[in-house]
């Protein structure tokens, strides 16, 4: 039967392309997802391994808070000692922490993603990672060199003085310029290499402390083997570890923070294209089965078994699957460089590099389009085997349009257990996550199977005022819209789901900005805010609060930090402030205890953060600090609003002793009586300004930088999510050329009795928007209550996220666009339709 | 009509390639039910051509599909040679349809992607078997498609393709070809020539061959011509001419 197959293909060729189309975008986005997985992750790999490439053994401390964030100090006496350990040809001290380099414009160089580091510039070229391409290494006080990379972006050379923020600013003279190994920079990544006295001390705080000592091998000697040497004689605390275990370690945090949850949302978009793209199959390969059935059924007369009318279709569908995924295969290397371009453009540097396909990608590929394929093709397959021999012998092609009872009642009984199961979830208290999912994917399937039974009617409707609008063509398409409610069902399903998704994130992102405004309009008394922006800054020095505390026109400035901690054993994140003062410019909503108790050793929780460890007021904590230092620490209050500050609330005299660098990302600002807002602002700006300029914001301002980062998620979200609507709206495109197709005779018997072909034009048009719209406003409704749904179950489980906002314009502008792309996919069906021969279409058989 | 002829000449003991034993065929239930065959017991005796006529609705293709395994039958018994037909499923009727059956239809007869000679042999390969080189040539010759072999149906003319479908009919040896309409589609000139072939098939090739036609002419060229209206058996004619067959037609009121 082969040959049939291949012949019947090679015939049809132009009908597979269209249902192919589907299946190679939805694998071009899979494999472009794991191509960027690999290549990021050979470049990550690459880059730290060169990182630290002369180093042999890294001496550092054993604290650790969060993998990303620095360790504590070593004492700088350990030098003498590891130096003379035998074996070691070099030791060297090394200090590292966060500098923000100035521009020549005042703007911080670089931050969005890679850190801006500064550190002591390490003199020995084999323990360095960057080499000395230009000018000297630093020699005195003041002196720096820095990568090519970070200079060119700045647009300075050497020669040049600008500040280094560790955040206080420090003035800086460029001596050198560093290359890193023969890159001009670290991916994104700024580095000023400063004397290690001066990082000692701008960046640590300590006399005695530095961050790590590098250790270069004599000939001969094992970095295992000295590493085991150097731990011998280590104090407790500080440990010896191989450079190249370092590198891994650095490789793993990476893909533990970053690159493993991008490339799980990567690959989720690339499952609801896949999704979207198997009911667009799914429809091709019924419509092709249906037009076939005359000559299935010949088949059948002449003595095929229902075995070979079978594997006749899945052979198809094995050859369209195979074909599609290894064009999408080859399409996913596009892929691949496009969401690269993509995040850049986001504003996050990813490291670049060659493409890195492995074996496994291609085999994911190939695997999961002909998979694709054939479970979407299995029912038309199976519906194939049903064509009754007898079906050749009568004149109508045989294909069932009206959906079962069967269908209806499985459908509702589905729809009920799901609808029930996300309602429990979202109106109980602390509902769980997992059964709201569970209730949400049986939601979307009785939608699926429920399409057919709702079509006829729903699509009548929504056809009305086209039929009443447009004559008789919108008549037409109304009628031909409804004449197969299945074929309808399946083409709209495809857009249903992609809409509903837009939806969910729709719905979600804005109950989560109506929340976040909600919150800040309660807590924030401010007029000012010092931000330093939604993403990754490097903060700024705390002085600046005190030099804005200190103008006339201000009556109340208080910085707010952050940092992190060990509470029995987990890293939290923690406020750092002055309590009294934050009292004076934010509501945190005080339950117990007062804010005025915090200090001297007393901290506030939230009232989350309290009730979920079974503390109160008066009750003792034991936090662990970045130096590896342990405090028992008493709670003073408790808070209601956590949004501002997070669970943890430390006073300044608890948190300073501990910190490397300390940092604040916000300074809450509250003008003097009588004092003009904007002249007020004028003032905190010039004195921000000096400090690396962070933005300097009324509430206003302040409430959209906050919500911008929810701004730019769903932007990422809706540019991933339009490739699913883009293979839905190739289904219905596909569908309707097929039916123009089927329809050849009908649609020259209209043209035959006078209708123009403006007029059939008009027909398939409008028929493509009223299925645009059954499908849009069907995923619409689907994605409103599965948002809402999420929005409660979240708010129940996690306490915060309040408020539900349905985005009515949002959801208005999707219906909108809908209808808009279903008139775009009717293009070409309709030009078709409208260019039949008169003559031809009739005699068609 | 009290009483139904048996189509079966008793008298003269001949080898049946198919018959029917009190076959009757209801479609529907109810009061909606239509009663397409009543009661039918008909033979086809081997290597005789047979004609089946009767007016519109009278039942006529329906007994064909009986007899071909198409279709089954609501009560009585189907034999195909010594198979009882009754006792078949899906499988092994599609396996008797395919080694034991020839089909020859009205319209659509052809898949349209393959060449001539690809059509004619897909039976056999629906089997998994080659075609007799042999056998191939003979039918091919027989039915006048020497040139043709590599066309595709639609750069056939009506009456070629129809030639083609004979060919894919015979080239199997069938135990029965049925023919449904045969020259339904086609002009005077290659109506003739399908039925000659038919014919030629029957006194060359000792095939047998049942034919359901309206056309009396068609009917004329058949050994024998079996009539039936309101699905029953109303009459028969071994020496069928077309003056006899009209008149015969003609007073069903057909």
């Amino acid at each position: 039967m082969l040959f049939l197959t291949l012949r019947e293909m090679r015939a049809h060729a132009r009908r597979l392309a269209g249902a192919s189309l589907a299946v190679v975008l939805g694998v071009a986005f899979l494999t472009g997802t794991l191509v960027l997985g690999s290549t990021l992750r050979s470049n990550f790999d690459d880059l730290f391994a060169d990182a630290v490439a002369g180093q042999d053994v890294v001496v550092r401390s054993e604290t650790l808070m969060e993998m990303d964030s620095p360790r504590g100090l070593i004492d700088l006496s350990l030098v003498e000692r590891v130096a003379a350990v035998d074996g070691v040809a070099r030791a060297e001290p090394e200090v590292s922490g966060i500098g923000q380099l100035l521009g020549s414009d005042g703007e911080p160089i670089g931050g969005m993603g890679p850190p801006q580091l500064a550190g002591s510039w390490t003199e020995d070229p084999e323990l360095n990672a960057f080499r000395l391409a230009e000018g000297r290494a630093p020699e005195r006080s003041g002196e720096a060199v820095v990568d090519r990379s970070t200079l060119e972006r700045g647009d300075l050379a050497i020669g040049d003085t600008t500040t280094l923020l560790t955040p206080e600013p420090v003035e800086v003279t460029i001596v050198g310029v560093a290359t890193f190994g023969d890159r001009d920079g670290m991916a994104g990544v700024t580095f000023t290499g400063l004397t290690l006295e001066d990082a000692m001390a701008h960046l640590t705080g300590s006399a005695d402390g530095v961050s790590s000592i590098a250790v270069r091998a004599e000939e001969g000697v094992s970095p295992d083997e000295l590493a085991e040497r150097l731990d011998a004689v280590l104090p407790g605390g500080v440990e010896a570890v191989t450079g190249e275990a370092l590198a891994d370690e650095q490789v793993d945090e990476i893909a533990d923070t970053f690159l493993d949850m991008m490339l799980a949302m990567l690959t989720t978009f690339a499952g609801i294209a896949l999704l979207v793209a198997t009911f667009s199959i799914y429809n091709t390969f019924s419509i092709l089965v249906a037009q076939r059935t005359r000559q299935v059924a010949l088949l059948r007369a002449i003595g095929a078994g229902r075995g070979q009318v079978l594997r006749t279709v899945v052979l198809e569908a094995l050859v369209v699957g195979l074909v599609a995924a290894a064009v999408g295969l080859v399409g996913g290397l596009g892929v691949a460089a496009l969401l690269t371009a993509l995040f850049d453009l986001a504003g996050f540097a990813l490291p670049t590099g060659g493409m890195v396909v492995t074996a496994s990608t291609v085999v994911t590929g190939l695997v999961v389009g002909v998979a694709t394929t054939l479970v979407a093709a299995a029912a038309p397959a199976v519906r194939a085997t049903r064509v009754a021999p007898l079906a050749a012998l009568r004149d109508a092609a045989v294909e069932r349009t009206t959906p079962s009872r069967a269908r209806a009642v499985a459908g509702a009984a589905v729809l009920a257990t799901g609808v029930g199961l996300t309602l429990a979830a979202a109106t109980s208290e602390g509902g769980s996550v997992t059964v709201a999912g569970v209730g949400a994917v049986l939601t979307v399937v009785s939608a699926v199977v429920l399409g057919p039974v709702v079509a006829r009617r729903a699509v009548s409707v929504l056809g009305a005022p086209v039929a009443r609008l447009r004559g008789v063509p919108g008549g037409l398409a109304r009628q031909n819209a409804v004449r197969n409610p299945r074929r309808t069902a399946a083409t709209a399903s495809a857009l249903m789901v992609g809409v509903a998704v837009v939806t969910l994130f729709t719905v979600f992102a804005s109950s989560l900005e109506a929340s976040l405004e909600d919150t800040l309009d309660r807590t924030l008394a401010s007029d000012l805010v010092v931000n330093d922006g939604a993403w990754g800054g490097g903060g700024f020095s705390p002085a600046l609060a005190d030099e804005v505390a200190a103008l006339d026109e201000v009556e109340v400035a208080t910085g707010l930090g952050t940092g992190e901690v060990r509470v029995d054993g987990d890293v939290k994140s923690v406020s750092v402030a002055d309590p009294a003062e934050l009292a004076r410019v934010a509501d945190l909503g005080v339950t117990a205890g007062s804010l005025a108790d915090v200090g001297d050793g007393r901290i506030a929780v939230a009232d989350d953060t309290a009730s979920s460890h079974g503390w109160a007021v008066g009750d003792t904590v034991e936090v662990t600090f970045v130096d590896g230092r342990t405090e028992e620490l008493a709670i003073a209050a408790t808070y209601e609003a956590d949004d501002l500050t997070g669970g943890y609330l430390l006073p300044r005299d608890v948190w300073e002793p501990h910190a490397l660098q300390s940092t604040d990302r916000m300074v809450l600002v509250d003008v003097a009586d009588g004092v003009d807002l904007d002249e007020a602002k004028a003032a905190v700006t010039e004195v921000a300004d000096r400090f690396g300029g962070p933005n300097v914001e009324d509430r206003e301002e302040f409430t959209a930088t906050m919500t911008a980062g929810v701004d730019m998620m769903i932007g990422v979200v809706y540019a991933l999510l339009a490739l699913a609507v883009v293979i839905a709206l190739m289904g219905i495109a596909n569908t309707l050329s097929l039916a123009v197709h089927e329809r050849s005779r009908e649609l020259g018997l209209l043209r035959a009795v006078g209708t123009t072909r403006a007029q059939l034009r008009s027909a398939v048009r409008w028929e493509s928007v009223v299925l645009a719209v059954f499908g849009a406003a069907g995923g619409i409704a689907l994605g409103v209550f599965l948002g809402w749904a999420l929005v409660e179950t979240v708010s129940a489980a996690t306490g915060g996220l309040g408020s539900f906002a349905l985005p009515t314009g949002s959801l208005a502008v999707v219906l909108v666009a809908g209808a808009l792309a279903g008139a775009l996919a009717s293009v070409r069906p309709a030009r078709r339709a409208a260019r039949l021969d008169v003559l031809t279409a009739i005699a068609a058989p | 009509m009290a009483t139904t002829p048996t189509a079966t000449r008793t008298d003269v003991p001949t080898r049946l390639a198919a018959r029917t034993v009190e076959a009757t065929k209801v479609y529907g239930s109810g009061p909606t039910a239509v009663m397409a065959l009543d009661a039918v017991t008909v033979g086809f005796e081997a290597g005789r051509f047979t004609a089946i006529m009767g007016p519109s609705g009278s039942g006529k293709s329906t007994l064909m599909h009986c007899v071909a395994g198409l279709d089954t039958v609501t009560e009585g018994r189907v034999l195909l040679g010594d198979v009882d037909l009754g006792t078949l499923g899906d499988r092994e009727l599609t396996l008797l349809r395919r080694d034991r059956v020839g089909f020859v239809f009205q319209a659509f007869n052809l898949v349209p992607t393959l060449t001539a000679e690809e059509n004619i042999t897909l039976p056999d390969r629906l089997a998994g078997r080659r075609t007799d080189p042999d056998r191939l040539a003979e039918v091919v010759a027989t039915m006048g498609l020497g040139d043709r072999l590599a066309h595709r149906p639609s750069e056939l003319s009506g009456g070629q393709q129809q030639r083609v479908a004979v060919a894919r009919a015979l080239v199997r040896r069938p135990d029965i070809v049925f023919a449904d309409e045969p020259t339904g589609n086609l002009d005077s000139r290659s109506s003739g020539e399908i039925l000659q072939l038919l014919r030629r098939a029957v006194d060359e090739l000792g095939q047998t061959v049942v034919m359901v036609t309206h056309d009396p002419r068609a009917a004329a060229v058949a050994d024998s011509v079996v009539f039936l209206a309101d699905g029953r058996i109303v009459g028969r004619d071994d020496d069928p001419t077309t003056a006899s067959v009209v008149e015969r037609t003609s007073s069903l009121g057909g």
